[in-house]
C-alpha cells in the first residue's frame, strides 16, 4: 500500500514516515500544499494524509482541487485546529476522516487501516459472519454457533460496527465516533465498560473468544486472539 | 416571523393621525356648515325684521286698514318669493294675510317661532317650514311675518349630508393610507428583524436588504450592513488568531507525542521500566491536550464568536443517548443513573458541543455522587426553551460557592484530583453562553442540581 503524507512539520513528518514505513507502507513525504497536490494527483497513491495548514496551499483547497479533478483518493485530515466546526469543514470539503494532533500513532494506523479496507468493502451485505458469529442485519438478530443472542439496540450497533470492521483494529475514538456519533473524548473509560458487555454477551461459555483487546490501540473482532 | 400589523409602532400612529384627521375635518365642515346655517337665518330674520318695520309703520301712519291693504298688496302683487302674512284679532283670528289659521297655540314663547303650513302646488301637496316673528300692534291685533324656509333646510341638509360624507371618506383615506403605510413600514421593519435573527443564528454571511430607494431605510440598512461586514470581519481575525494559537500549541504537543511514541514502537524494544515511564509520560501529554483543548474551546465560545452552522438538536433524545452510554459506567459505580426526557426538545445548537455539554454534568456526577447515589438527567420542553437538568444527590456545592464554581480550575470537595477537574463546569457555561441560554447552578436538598435554560 502506498501513502502519501503531506506535512510540513518535519520533525513531525519524519517520525510519522518512520513509523508508517515500519508498519509496511510505502511512504511518499510531501512537504508543502503545491507539492502534495501535484504528486496526488498522479493517482499513485491509495490513501492520501494531509496536513490541515500547510505552506502555498491550504489542506482544505488541495482536497478540493483533488477532487475537482476528479482524483478519489481517500483523504485522512491532520489538523492542530480542532475545533468542532473545523472538523465539519475538513469533512465537507470532500476529506474521509480526520484526526486532531497529536494523535496516539497507533490511531492514525488504525484510522489509515479502516480507509484503505474501506474502499474494498462491500456496502450492501444483508448479513455479516465472522467465523460462528452471524448478525441478519435486517431481522436485527445475532446468533454465535446457531444460538440466538440478547442484544440491545445499541449492543447491535456496536457489534455491526466490529464486525463490518473483522480483522482490523478499531480505537476507542473510532467506536465513539462511529456508534454514538461523539467527536470528542470522555474521560470515563465508557468504551471498555460497553465492550465488556458485548464480550460477555458474545464470548461468554466460548472456546474461541472473538473480541480482544489490543493494547495501546483499542479492539479487534477476529478468531484468534 | 409572522408579521403581527396591529401590534406595530406604525399601526399605532397611524390611528392616532387618522383620528387627529378626522378631528380636523369634522371641526373645519362642521364649523362652514354652523357658519352658512346662521347666515342663512340671520338673512331671514333681517327681511322679517325689516317687513314688520315697514308693516308697523304702515300702521302707525293709517292704522288698521292700511296694515290689511299693504298686506293684500304685498301678497298679489310684488310679494317676495315665501312670504307668509297674517293680521289677526287678540283672540287669533285671521283678519288678512295668506296663512288661513293662526299657527300656534295662543302667542309663541319663542321670539322666533317655526311652523309649517300645507299648501297646494300644481300636482302636489307639499309642507312648507316657515320661520316667523310676531308683533303685537298697538290696540291687540297681532302681526305675523314670516318667511318660507324649506330651501334654506334642504340646502342645510345637503350641506349637513355633504359634511358627513366628507368627514367619513377622509377618515376612510386617512385609514387606508395608514393601513398601507404601516404595513409597509411594518415589512421593512420585519425584514430587519428577520435578517437579524438569522444572522443571530448563525448565517453570519446574511445582510439587510437595500431597496434602492435611497430612503432612510436603505440608510439603516445601509449602516447596519456596514456593522455586520466589521463585526463578520472581526470574527474572522478572531478565529484566524485562533487557529493559529491552536495550531501554535498543538504542534510542538504533536512532535513531543510523536516522538515518544517512535520511542514505545522501537526495535528491539525498550527495556520494561523505560516503557512504561514513556506510557505514563504520554498518558501526561495526552491530559495536558486535553486540558488545552477544553480551554481553548471555553476561549472560543467566550470570544463571542458565533456559534458556527447550527442545526436543529433534539435535547431529549441526546440526553437518552448520554445517559444510555453512561449507565454502564455509573451502575459500574454503585449509581443510579437515569434520564427522562420530553419528545421534540429541539433547540438551534452544535450537536457535538450540546453532547459536551451533558457529558461534562453526567461526568461531574459520577465524580463527586458516592456510591449509592442517583444522578437525574430531564429535559423539558417550555413556551420559548428547552430546559435540561441534571440533578443528583452527591454533596451539591456551597451556596456561597455556586459561583466560582463555573470559573475555570476551581475544584471543591473530594474528587479533586481527578483528571481534567476544574474545567468541566466551565465548560458546560461557555457552551451554554454560546447557545444564549442560561446556566444556573441550585441546590437539590441534598445535591447539585444544574439547570440548563437553551432558547428553542
Amino acid at each position: 500500500m502506498r501513502v502519501l503524507l503531506i506535512e510540513d512539520d518535519i520533525e513531525a513528518a519524519r517520525l510519522l514516515v518512520k513509523g508508517l514505513t515500519e508498519s509496511g507502507y510505502r511512504v511518499d513525504h510531501a512537504a508543502d500544499g503545491r507539492d502534495g497536490l501535484a504528486r496526488a494527483c498522479e493517482g499513485q497513491h491509495d490513501l492520501i494524509v494531509t496536513d490541515r495548514m500547510l505552506p502555498h496551499l491550504d489542506g482544505l483547497t488541495l482536497i478540493e482541487q483533488l477532487r475537482e479533478k476528479g482524483v478519489g483518493t481517500p483523504v485522512l485530515v491532520l489538523s492542530a485546529l480542532g475545533s468542532v466546526d473545523d472538523r465539519i469543514r475538513g469533512l465537507k470539503a470532500g476529506g474521509d476522516d480526520y484526526l486532531t494532533k497529536p494523535f496516539a500513532f497507533a490511531e492514525l494506523l488504525a484510522r489509515i487501516e479502516a480507509l484503505l479496507r474501506r474502499r474494498m468493502r462491500a456496502p450492501h451485505v444483508t448479513r455479516l459472519k465472522v467465523e460462528d458469529l452471524e448478525f441478519d442485519l435486517l431481522a436485527r438478530r445475532v446468533t454465535r454457533a446457531g444460538r440466538e443472542l440478547e442484544l440491545t439496540a445499541r449492543e447491535l450497533k456496536l457489534l455491526e460496527f466490529l464486525m463490518r470492521r473483522a480483522g482490523q483494529v478499531v480505537t476507542r475514538t473510532m467506536l465513539l465516533e462511529g456508534v454514538w456519533d461523539l467527536h470528542f473524548d470522555p474521560q470515563s473509560n465508557l468504551i471498555d465498560v460497553h465492550i465488556s458487555r458485548l464480550r460477555q454477551a458474545i464470548d461468554r461459555g466460548s472456546d474461541h473468544p472473538l473480541i480482544h483487546t489490543v493494547r495501546g490501540s483499542g479492539y479487534v473482532l477476529r478468531r484468534d486472539s | 416571523m409572522r408579521l403581527d400589523l396591529f401590534n406595530t409602532t406604525a399601526f399605532r400612529l397611524s390611528v392616532g393621525y387618522t383620528l387627529l384627521l378626522t378631528l380636523a375635518v369634522g371641526l373645519t365642515l362642521g364649523s362652514a356648515y354652523l357658519l352658512t346655517e346662521s347666515l342663512i337665518t340671520d338673512e331671514v330674520d333681517l327681511i322679517i325684521d325689516t317687513e314688520l318695520q315697514s308693516l308697523e309703520e304702515k300702521f302707525a301712519r293709517s292704522g288698521l286698514p292700511g296694515v290689511t291693504d299693504e298686506i293684500n298688496l304685498r301678497i298679489d302683487s310684488w310679494g317676495r318669493i315665501g312670504a307668509v302674512y297674517m293680521l289677526a284679532d287678540s283672540s287669533f283670528e285671521r283678519i288678512a294675510g295668506n296663512v288661513t289659521h293662526w299657527p300656534f297655540d295662543g302667542m309663541p314663547a319663542e321670539a322666533r317661532p317655526e311652523f309649517e303650513i300645507a299648501t297646494i302646488e300644481p300636482g302636489r301637496r307639499a309642507v312648507h317650514s316657515v320661520r316667523a316673528a310676531v308683533r303685537t300692534l298697538p290696540g291687540g291685533d297681532l302681526l305675523l311675518v314670516g318667511t318660507d324656509i324649506s330651501q334654506g333646510q334642504r340646502f342645510a341638509e345637503k350641506f349637513r349630508f355633504a359634511t358627513l360624507c366628507g368627514i367619513g371618506l377622509s377618515t376612510l383615506a386617512a385609514a387606508l393610507a395608514g393601513f398601507w403605510f404601516s404595513y409597509k413600514l411594518a415589512r421593512r421593519v420585519g425584514e430587519v428583524t428577520s435578517t437579524c435573527q438569522r444572522i443571530m443564528a448563525g448565517e453570519s454571511g446574511r445582510r439587510l436588504p437595500v431597496a434602492g430607494t435611497k430612503d432612510e431605510f436603505d440608510a439603516l440598512a445601509a449602516s447596519v450592513n456596514r456593522v455586520l461586514d466589521r463585526l463578520e470581519e472581526q470574527a474572522g481575525t478572531l478565529r484566524a488568531t485562533f487557529d493559529s494559537t491552536a495550531h501554535d500549541l498543538r504542534a510542538p504537543l504533536h512532535r513531543l507525542r510523536t516522538r515518544m511514541d517512535a520511542l514505545l514502537l522501537r526495535s528491539p524494544p525498550l527495556e520494561p521500566a523505560v516503557y512504561e515511564s514513556i506510557e505514563s509520560a504520554l498518558r501526561e501529554v495526552d491530559h495536558l491536550q486535553r486540558t488545552l483543548s477544553t480551554l481553548l474551546q471555553i476561549a472560543l465560545a467566550e470570544s463571542g464568536a458565533p456559534l458556527a452552522a447550527p442545526a436543529a438538536v433534539d435535547v431529549g433524545e441526546l440526553a437518552a443517548e448520554l445517559v444510555e452510554l453512561f449507565e454502564p459506567v455509573a451502575a459500574a459505580q454503585g449509581l443510579t443513573l437515569e434520564c427522562s426526557p420530553e419528545p421534540q426538545a429541539n433547540v438551534q445548537g452544535n450537536r457535538q458541543l450540546l453532547a459536551q455539554l451533558l457529558t461534562n454534568l453526567i461526568e461531574n456526577g459520577l465524580k463527586y455522587v458516592p456510591s449509592g447515589g442517583r444522578i437525574e438527567v430531564a429535559v423539558r420542553r417550555l413556551a420559548d426553551r428547552v430546559r435540561l437538568t441534571v440533578s443528583d444527590n452527591g454533596p451539591g456545592i456551597a451556596a456561597e460557592n455556586r459561583a466560582r464554581a463555573l470559573q475555570p480550575f476551581v475544584r471543591f470537595g473530594a474528587g479533586s484530583k481527578s483528571e481534567g477537574g476544574g474545567l468541566g463546569l466551565s465548560l458546560v457555561a461557555a457552551i451554554a453562553r454560546l447557545h444564549r441560554g442560561r446556566l444556573e447552578l441550585e441546590n437539590n436538598a441534598p445535591g447539585l442540581r444544574v439547570v440548563v435554560d437553551l432558547p428553542a
